[in-house]
């Protein structure tokens, strides 16, 4: 068998630290699952448009997300992972009134879409940085920041909670 | 808005309890054997003697030597198969034909072998209360021989029943049984070796005195008898019946603890070394100490009695001996007894399954769940046997032997065969093997064959009864089969493959995973969920280099149950549930490697394995790679349910691996 492919947990990466405020979306209305993702790519595009096109991140996204499920809690964190960039991006959307999700019959309160660098090392931080999406994104912490309906408080309360 | 509700959780956990996930050491195993074969110390010497006269003792202790090389023939069997029988062995060999025969043969075995202890104690017994009972003013004068077959038909009786209602060995009993044996054993070959210091010691005479009846057929060649190897092998062939339970070490060696083949090793020296003391130096001794008349009068069927009552001392001790002789002898015996409906139960059950034998004889008892049927014909057979032969010792042990020798010459030449047709790699082979390019000509091992047929044919001869008793017995046997088969395959029955039988799988429901954790007490653990039972590579890569002494192996099945009220009924246990925990508890087996394996019903399979990792506090979960996902989109849905799951501030990491072959993937978490 081959030496097993691991690396050992690196430094910390906040949300606080990858997420601007400017790219946290609250959305009105009860809209799919699949309008959240688009939401999402188009808020989050910006950062990332001197990188990629945006017909190609859109498809490099809802590739994966075919993969993907709705967490328990209500969270949703689409995911994509890019040879074109070289750290994290990310946008945030809040959903006060829930997106039902007719895969899972689950709600979405929340979702966070998370492009992460295709490469190897950036695995583990990868990992880390979901670990700590579902660890925070709890019901109730969804409840708060939905009612907050100001993106600055958000930001602040996710680094306060992280 | 409102809290939204607890996300589900399982509520019911499925264990699985089926014995063989607990493993036991070479003491243990050697016990074991040893209750079915020391038990021939009992009655080989008289049998001997009756057949060709005070020569006896030389022959039984060959036997016991050749006992070690039987021994080796059975280790690499075992290192080869882990259910590792005289049917796996001989149809992996000589094909399904041979193997019925082989079976057939092997069925004699049994059959004979329950009569043949029984009897055996009912005579000690007889004995001891000739002894005993006049001291106590009672007068007692029942025949040796009625006494015995009433014994011996209570006795096939009680553990008639017993099968019937499901009674498991215990092999913690085995254990303490053979304790004292070895106790009782020391006591007697110390006080004989005093009485023989005391007297003096002649060596037994070498010439060998056959009597009419253990010539057989031979009578009518007088000409072979002058030939002095025809006589070696013909007494050799009366003695041979010391050689039993062998089979019993492959039907142990599954629950052998890790490391397997070095502790099979240890257990089957310890019955080789055992068996060349207790069986061939008692039998020795009793040569040297008991007058020649009375071995082959008053202690022919009782040989050991007869030692314990003619050694130097009061006859107060002397009879206290005899207590001691004959108590721990009828334990062994009437173990042997029950070890016989065990293991020709197992055999029919395994034959049935792959279609052999007619489901008629499966049918299971409405009460006790067990193979009734199958255990009411081997008792029904047994005490037949018992009545047929009087309690004539001599004429079950000479039965006994047939059955013995012809399943060691199937299994011996299995072997062979299997060294030329055979790549399973091998972790134990028989010595004396020569090279000749990829194969390794087993050239002790055909020595050993040879000399098996070569007593197998002289015993055909020799054995008036027991070869027709033993031929028609194989051929009704075998046509039982062949008939059952035909009927089977017209139902148009799905033929099963040879591979291992099913499991008899125990699950025990439970209300929550946290009522399982007490039960995992050791300092390390590792969750190894499965789903495929054809994909557990990983499974196999934590059995190979788990401590078994240090970590508990949790085997976790996480069902969907997408739909189910989970809060009240969970799912049953499938087919493919049975085929996945089947195939899960036999690598455990392999590896001798103590398993807790589980079948939760959830949502997701990943929060299943999160929650159960973090509520057992895991070191490390062990996932076989997903086709349809891949490694690295289950390794992402594990991290989500682990931080959806996680406490605030918790300390708890795991590391988190996918395995398949020729790559394996760790993160930590």
């Amino acid at each position: 068998m081959n030496r097993p492919f691991m690396i050992r947990q690196s430094e910390e990466v906040t949300l606080a630290s990858v997420l601007k405020s400017d790219f946290i979306f609250f959305l009105k209305g009860r809209p799919s699952r699949e309008e959240v993702v688009k939401l999402l790519t188009d808020g989050l595009y910006p950062q990332v448009r001197a990188l990629i096109t945006a017909k190609a991140l859109y498809d490099k996204v809802t590739e994966v997300e075919k993969l993907n499920n709705v967490l328990e809690t209500g969270f949703y964190i689409p995911h994509a992972k890019l040879a074109e960039i070289d750290r994290f991006y990310t946008a945030l959307a809040v959903i006060p009134e829930g997106s039902p999700d007719a895969k899972s019959g689950i709600t979405v309160r929340a979702a966070l879409l998370l492009l992460t660098p295709n490469k190897p090392v950036f695995f583990q931080k990868h990992l880390n940085m979901l670990s700590k999406l579902s660890r925070l994104f709890q019901p109730v912490f969804m409840d708060s920041i939905a009612a907050m309906k100001d993106r600055v408080r958000v930001h602040e309360a996710i680094g306060k909670h992280e | 808005m409102n809290p939204p509700a607890p996300f589900p959780r399982f509520k019911h956990v499925l264990v699985l309890s089926t014995a063989m996930l607990s493993f036991i050491s070479f003491w243990k195993a050697a016990s074991v054997v040893l209750c079915d074969m020391g038990s021939s110390a009992y009655y080989a010497g008289g049998i001997a003697m009756n057949a060709f006269g005070p020569a006896f003792p030389w022959y039984v202790l060959s036997v016991m030597i050749f006992s070690g090389l039987m021994l080796m023939v059975y280790v690499e069997s075992c290192a080869m198969f882990v259910r590792g029988g005289v049917y796996k062995v001989v149809n992996e060999a000589m094909g399904h034909s041979m193997a019925k025969v082989s079976v057939s043969a092997l069925m004699f075995d049994y059959m004979v072998t329950g009569p043949v202890s029984s009897v055996s104690a009912g005579l000690y017994v007889s004995s001891l209360l000739y002894n005993i009972l006049p001291l106590a003013h009672i007068s007692w004068h029942v025949p040796h021989k009625l006494f015995a077959v009433l014994f011996a038909v209570t006795v096939t009786a009680f553990f008639w029943r017993e099968n019937i209602k499901g009674v498991e060995e215990s092999t913690e009993k085995n254990f303490k049984i053979m304790g004292f044996v070895t106790l009782v054993g020391a006591v007697l070959i110390i006080w004989s070796l005093a009485t023989v210091f005391s007297r003096g010691f002649k060596l037994p005479p070498f010439d060998l005195k056959f009597t009419p009846a253990s010539l057989g057929w031979m009578a009518d060649f007088p000409y072979l008898q002058t030939i002095g190897l025809v006589g070696v092998f013909m007494a050799f062939g009366h003695s041979i019946l010391a050689l039993s339970g062998l089979e019993t070490l492959a039907q142990v060696y599954r629950e052998i603890e890790d490391p397997k083949i070095k502790n099979l090793k240890k257990a089957a020296f310890s019955v080789f070394l055992f068996s060349l003391v207790f069986t061939g130096g008692l039998t020795f001794l009793a040569s040297s100490i008991i007058p020649p008349d009375l071995i082959g009068g008053k202690y022919l069927d009782n040989l050991l009695s007869g030692l314990a009552l003619e050694l130097n001392g009061p006859y107060w001790a002397r009879l206290a001996l005899q207590c001691f002789v004959v108590v721990s002898g009828s334990l062994m015996l009437v173990g042997a007894v029950n070890t016989s409906m065990v293991g020709s139960n197992g055999v029919l059950n395994r034959v049935a399954e792959d279609g052999i034998l007619h489901d008629w004889f499966r049918h299971l008892h409405k009460k006790y769940g067990t193979t009734y049927r199958m255990i009411n014909m081997v008792a029904v057979i047994q005490i037949v046997v018992i009545i047929l032969s009087g309690g004539d010792i001599y004429l079950l042990g000479e039965a006994y032997a047939f059955g013995v020798l012809w399943s060691l010459v199937f299994k011996t030449l299995s072997m062979i065969i299997l060294r030329f047709r055979d790549d399973i790699p091998r972790d134990w082979m028989f010595p004396f093997n020569i090279k000749i390019g990829k194969v390794y000509f087993p050239v002790g091992m055909c020595v050993v064959f040879l000399i098996l047929i070569t007593a197998s044919l002289v015993n055909l001869m020799t054995k008036r009864i027991a070869t027709v008793s033993g031929v028609a017995f194989t051929i009704v046997f075998f046509a039982v089969f062949q008939i059952s088969e035909r009927m089977n395959r017209k139902k148009a029955q799905l033929y099963m493959p040879d591979d291992d039988s099913e499991e008899k799988l125990n699950m025990r429901k439970e209300a929550d995973i946290a009522t399982i954790l007490p039960e995992l007490d050791k300092a390390r653990k590792i969750l190894v969920p499965v789903r495929n039972p054809n994909n557990l590579v990983h499974l196999k890569s934590v059995l190979e280099t788990a401590d078994d002494e240090t970590t508990d192996i949790i085997v976790l099945a996480a069902k969907i149950s997408k739909g189910i009220q989970l809060e009240g009924e969970s799912g049953d246990i499938t087919p493919e549930d049975k085929d996945l925990f089947t195939s899960v508890v036999l690598l455990a087996e392999k590896y001798g490697k103590t398993v807790k394996p589980m079948l939760v019903f959830s949502n997701d399979p990943f929060y299943s394995i999160a929650q159960v990792a973090q509520a057992a506090g895991v070191a490390e979960v062990v996932m076989g790679v997903s086709g349809t996902t891949g490694a690295e989109v289950q390794l992402e849905r594990l991290a989500m349910a682990w931080g959806m799951l996680e406490k605030k501030d918790s300390a708890h990491s795991v590391l988190a691996k996918v395995v398949w072959e020729g790559r394996e993937l760790s993160y930590k978490l």
